[in-house]
């Protein structure tokens, strides 16, 4: 009977949508996700389906510039550090409404680091980003102070990365702001240029623009987000002519949507590396040198043309090139060269055994590799085993599901080297995976690789203020790192968004970004 | 699925004229084919590797996605892997997972329905509410509760699949031994002491062989068939391990791009399924006497 | 008869009890936690407090009583990973799925039971060996393989039909657009239901042909098709529809796999996304569920089984 009844609901609904949609002339664009999102961006898990979506709900204090992704004004006009770096003071936007038509002010900014982020026991996505943070507190309506516990240089850039800033008329009662299912997944309260007309679970997600929003009116007269959890679907409907724009693309995907002349590729970048993370709980890795050799012998380059058709770059440490001055490219490298990594493990002692794989005083080295389902990271772990085999490493692999991966490896720290990835704020800013703090349980250091002298250089990073300082500091980090090889860096994937050509004011630079300025977002005729 | 229907003892006519069983086979030309066929896919997965060329697990990211050659038969995976060494060397996983998987499917089945319908009574009505239980929960839901539970180890994989298909086989264990049980050999072995275990294995099981070989057959093609569809969804026999399940959900990706991915396991697992199922019907024929 | 659906009613309930104990003894087993508390990026702290948020740091038993306590008191708990009641979600899945249900135990019914006939009455003959050939095909292909291979032929070479979903993009409901949608996977699925309905068919047909009152009308002159028509496929009714209990799971068991292959957005997929998301409460419930819908199927069929034949009795 009630299934009888949704059926019902679900038909109405659709009638209202194609009433709603078919109005002349009206310029709507069609995106797919790949599940229900969570209209939170704090709420635990509201990751990938959600992001990108909550990024247009959900105004931050910072966003990025499209030119240089610095830190530009959105809910705050205008920013500063003091002195010694241990406070910074925002001032907010005036006459900002929320979309249920209540003013935005600073009890909206407190409430949401105070009550949201901070509030240790909600466990928010990506709340230890924050760490740094003591409290917000309010100066006057329209201006905060964050007042921290240690200089943070990177703030501005990570308050831009999905650091939306939520009402605290709305959420400021629920005993967990987090799972406001009425809010979540239903109709929240934004104060983005477009605002949620309509959500079917399972189904899709209506924005329509915002008439009270601060910076002018959309362009497009809505957006539809459908929910589409598999890719070849998505590539199949969008050949179609059904989406317009699809993100996350598989790289395998990019010949046939850019066949069909209707949508174009855009290869975007994020701040985001691929590792292969040695337990450095594991004496043979005191020696940087084994790890180097270990590097030397990967093919990154012909790994990126067969597993990302090419579509990324061989990583030279955690700080990708997109970040443009902070990137320094002039460090110590690992070109693929297997004779060279055979000499260097002959030389550090570990001698070819009878079985095909090196040993030094009776101890074979092997290493128990798990790894995941998830992504590229199972055949990308059987590649660099063959590529270890051919120089007598063994990698005893073990693939293992998801949840249970991040359960045994990630949490239980049970693992001998690992393939995973980082994806961090456009910031060099790397302290949350590379600090001896970070290695402590709880933190996401999971290599367990601690260096004074590294903590010292990102510490310093974190004091300086200027640009210039910061460019210095993070070129002396960034030659360590590649010295030191807490991480063996594999390469930064391109992030592939397919648009339709057609659509202009969408910003290249990075997904967030894009998302970022859906206010420009037009068809031209 | 596998249907119960009636096979009967085909053993002491069998046994006293040989010829005229023959004849019988003889007229099964299909069943024939696929024992046949069988058993060459047999010689393939046992014999084939040390034949191989290339490794199954040898990757090489220099050679991805090739179309067939001389070298590569079948041409190579988006790993560079060779697609024919997968298909041998996934036979043996597949197949190998196939049986045992009915062997246990097979074992607790008749421990469990034939002391239903051997002992009757209480004991029959307890175990055999036990097995309705079982054939109401849709098979498949349980095996994907249980591994993501246990691990997608190979030995977790077999013994959960052979627990998808224990309740069918008792449920015709029971009928069968019900039959028997007040059969004249029965009756006489009881009366000459022997015990429960003796009776029923030595005078009972023998009767019940020729149809549980037949549910056997039909439920390796089952089994196998379980395994594909829990790999495809990435809960069965993991990489590096080839298996025919696993290749089809790595070709899924390449749907667009390479469908002859998918196309290659697939075919070798319906061939593989049907010689079985084919081969299960013969014996059905053969050794049931009312057909 | 009120007593023996009683009974049946009891020993339902008693089923679905174990399969509730069964399901969450063992799903808590399983390593790692609900996928929206465990995230990769998240640490160790923050999955802690998540886990403690939402008690999944207490005993299983004590959960285990908490959520009985919920289910008798009809609220099957909140999905972790998607936040909605988990009765919504079952609820928006079962659409989907009682359409792509009932489409493909129409379509298996009638080639089913019109291949079956046709065996039955050509038996040994090369009908029948066509028709045997058929159901033992359905019995051998892999059923998502079939589907890959009719997208890769029906959408993607020929573009006739969609290669997803449930419905179009931008469109309410149309009849048109839904049957489209449902063509392949509802045929792919009752390609391999259909060789169970042929066989018990055709068994059926052939002992009923050989009946006594059968040959009766054949010698009073009755003509084929009458015979056929009343008695034969009256009588024949009997097996087939004892079978649909058995289809029903195999139909279940049939759609975790094919809603995946079609994008399908129904209870199959949705076992697949809460067992890999160890989303619990959904879980259950979907189990719950499918055990209830195969229970009342039986108990049905049971009762038809009754009418139909009124010399089975129920003791």
């Amino acid at each position: 009977m009630n299934s009888l009844r949704t059926l019902h609901r679900t038909f109405l609904a659709g009638l209202l949508a194609i009433m709603l949609i078919g109005t002349a002339n009206a310029q709507v664009l069609n995106l797919a996700t790949n599940a229900d999102p969570t209209l939170n961006p704090w709420s635990p898990g509201a990751v990938i389906e959600s992001n990108l979506i909550n990024t247009i709900l959900f105004d931050q204090l910072t966003r990025y510039s499209p030119e240089d992704l610095t830190p530009i004004p959105a809910l705050a006009t205008a920013w500063e550090a003091s002195e010694d770096g241990l406070a910074w003071t925002f001032e907010l936007r005036e006459g900002v409404q929320w979309s249920d038509g209540e003013p935005f002010d600073a009890e909206d900014v407190a409430f949401t680091f105070n009550d949201i982020v901070l509030n240790e026991s909600l466990g928010a996505q990506s709340a230890s980003q924050f760490d740094p943070i003591d409290s917000v507190e309010i100066v006057d309506d329209l201006t905060v102070r964050f007042v921290l516990n240690t200089p943070f240089s990177a703030l501005p850039y990570y308050l831009a990365s999905y650091a939306g800033i939520m009402p605290e008329h709305v959420l400021g009662d629920a005993p967990d702001p987090l799972t406001v299912a009425s809010f979540n997944k239903s109709r929240p309260v934004s104060t983005g240029p477009f605002k949620v007309a309509e959500f079917v679970t399972g189904s899709h997600l209506r924005l329509e623009p915002n008439p009270l929003y601060w910076g002018g009116e959309p362009q497009l007269d809505g957006l539809i987000f459908r929910v589409i959890p598999d890719p070849n679907t998505q590539v199949a409907q969008a050949m179609a002519g059904q989406l317009d724009v699809v993100t996350r693309l598989s790289p395998q995907n990019v010949a046939g949507i850019e066949g069909g002349g209707r949508l174009e590729v855009l290869r975007q970048s994020q701040n985001l590396f691929y590792f292969i993370a040695p337990n450095h709980g594991d004496a043979r890795f005191e020696d940087p040198q084994l790890k180097q050799a270990m590097l030397m012998a990967i093919d990154r380059q012909a790994m990126i043309d067969a597993l990302l058709q090419g579509f990324g770059e061989v990583a030279t440490g955690p700080v990708a090139p997109m970040l443009g001055a902070l990137y320094n490219p002039d460090v110590q490298t690992y070109p693929y060269d297997p004779e060279a990594a055979a000499a260097l493990l002959d030389e550090l002692g570990w001698t070819m055994g009878s079985d095909g794989v090196r040993q030094k005083d009776g101890e074979r080295l092997s290493f128990y590799m798990p790894t995941g389902q998830f992504g590229e990271l199972v055949p990308a772990t059987l590649l660099v085993q063959q590529y270890w085999e051919d120089v007598g490493i063994e990698a005893d692999v073990q693939v293992m599901e998801w949840n249970a991966y991040i359960q045994d490896v990630v949490v239980g720290n049970n693992y001998e080297v690992t393939l995973a990835w980082w994806s961090m704020p456009p910031t060099a800013d790397v302290d949350p995976y590379f600090s001896c703090a970070a290695t402590e349980s709880g933190g996401n250091n999971i290599p367990k690789y601690c260096n004074p002298e590294l903590d010292a250089i990102m510490a310093e990073g974190r004091r300086a203020i200027t640009l210039e300082d910061q460019i210095d500091i993070y070129a002396r980090m960034q030659e360590l790192l590649a010295v030191e090889l807490p991480y063996l860096y594999l390469w930064y994937p391109d992030i592939l968004t397919a648009k339709n050509v057609n659509l202009q004011g969408f910003p290249e630079i990075t997904a967030a970004t894009a998302f970022q300025h859906a206010v420009e977002w037009h068809i031209a005729e | 699925m596998i249907s119960t229907e009636k096979a009967s003892l085909p053993a002491q006519e069998s046994s006293r004229d040989l010829g005229r069983f023959m004849r019988r086979v003889l007229r099964q030309p299909l069943g024939i084919a696929a024992a046949v066929l069988l058993l060459l896919l047999l010689a393939l997965i046992t014999f084939g590797p040390a034949f191989l060329e290339h490794s199954p697990t040898r990757t090489n990211p220099l050679a991805t996605l090739q179309p067939p050659s001389a070298s590569h038969w079948l041409g190579t995976d988006e790993l560079g892997r060779d697609v024919f060494a997968r298909i041998v060397h996934g036979g043996r996983v597949s197949l190998s997972v196939g049986l045992f998987s009915m062997l246990v499917g097979l074992t607790i089945g008749i421990a469990i329905g034939g002391s239903a319908g051997y002992f009757g009574g209480k004991v029959e009505g307890a175990l055999m509410r036990l097995v309705d239980a079982f054939m109401a929960i849709p098979t498949f839901f349980l095996i994907l509760v249980i591994v993501t539970s246990f691990g997608n180890h190979p030995v977790t994989i077999i013994l959960t699949v052979g627990l998808g298909f224990w309740a069918q086989m008792a449920r015709s264990a029971h009928a069968e031994f019900k039959r028997f049980r007040r059969s004249e050999f029965v009756e006489a072995g009881r009366a000459l002491g022997g015990s429960h275990l003796r009776l029923m294995g030595r005078h009972i099981l023998p009767q019940v062989l020729p149809q549980a070989t037949v549910l056997g057959t039909l439920g390796v093609g089952w089994a196998i068939l379980t395994e594909a569809g829990l790999s495809y969804l990435g809960l069965g026999i993991q990489p590096p391990l080839a298996s025919w399940g696993n290749m089809l959900q790595n070709a899924q990706a390449y749907l667009w791009s390479q469908p002859m991915l998918a196309v290659w396991p697939g075919v070798f697992i319906a061939i593989t399924v049907l010689a079985f199922n084919v081969l299960g019907n013969s014996l059905r024929d053969l050794l049931d006497p009312r057909s | 008869m009120t007593e023996f659906i009683t009974q049946r009613l009891f020993q339902g309930v008693v089923v679905l009890f174990l399969v509730s104990l069964l399901t969450f003894f063992l799903i808590n087993l399983a390593p790692g936690g609900p996928s929206s508390l465990i995230d990769f990026q998240s640490t160790a702290a923050e999955r802690e407090a998540r886990l403690a948020r939402y008690g999944l740091d207490k005993p299983v038993h004590e959960r285990y009583l908490n959520w009985l306590g919920g289910i008798v008191r009809g609220d099957l708990g909140t999905s972790i990973n998607q936040g909605l009641p988990v009765s919504q979600l079952l609820m928006q899945r079962l659409g989907p799925t009682l359409w792509l249900g009932v489409a493909s135990l129409l379509l298996a019914a009638l080639f089913g039971i019109v291949l079956g006939i046709i065996g039955a009455l050509w038996k040994n003959r090369w009908p029948d060996h066509l028709v045997n050939t058929i159901a033992t095909l359905g019995m051998s292909i892999p059923n998502f393989w079939l589907g890959i291979v009719a997208i890769i032929v029906f959408a993607v070479q020929l573009g006739w039909l969609p290669s997803s979903g449930f419905a179009s993009i931008g469109s309410g409901f149309d009849l048109g657009d839904r049957l489209a949608h449902l063509l392949l996977p509802a045929s792919v699925l009752a390609f391999s239901l259909m060789p169970n309905v042929t066989r018990v068919t055709r068994a059926a047909l052939l002992e009923v042909m050989t009946t006594d009152y059968v040959r009766t009308a054949r010698s009073k002159g009755l003509q084929e098709n009458r015979i056929l028509g009343k008695h034969i496929l009256r009588n024949a009714m009997v097996p087939v529809t004892a079978m649909l209990g058995l289809i029903t799971t195999v139909l279940f068991s049939g759609s975790v796999v094919i809603e995946s292959v079609f994008g399908f957005p129904g209870i199959g997929r949705l076992a697949i996304e809460a067992a890999n998301g160890r989303d619990y409460p959904v879980i259950l419930g979907v189990t719950l569920l499918a055990g209830l819908i195969v229970v009342v199927v039986n108990i049905v069929v049971d009762i038809l089984y009754a009418v139909i034949d009124p010399r089975i009795r129920h003791d």
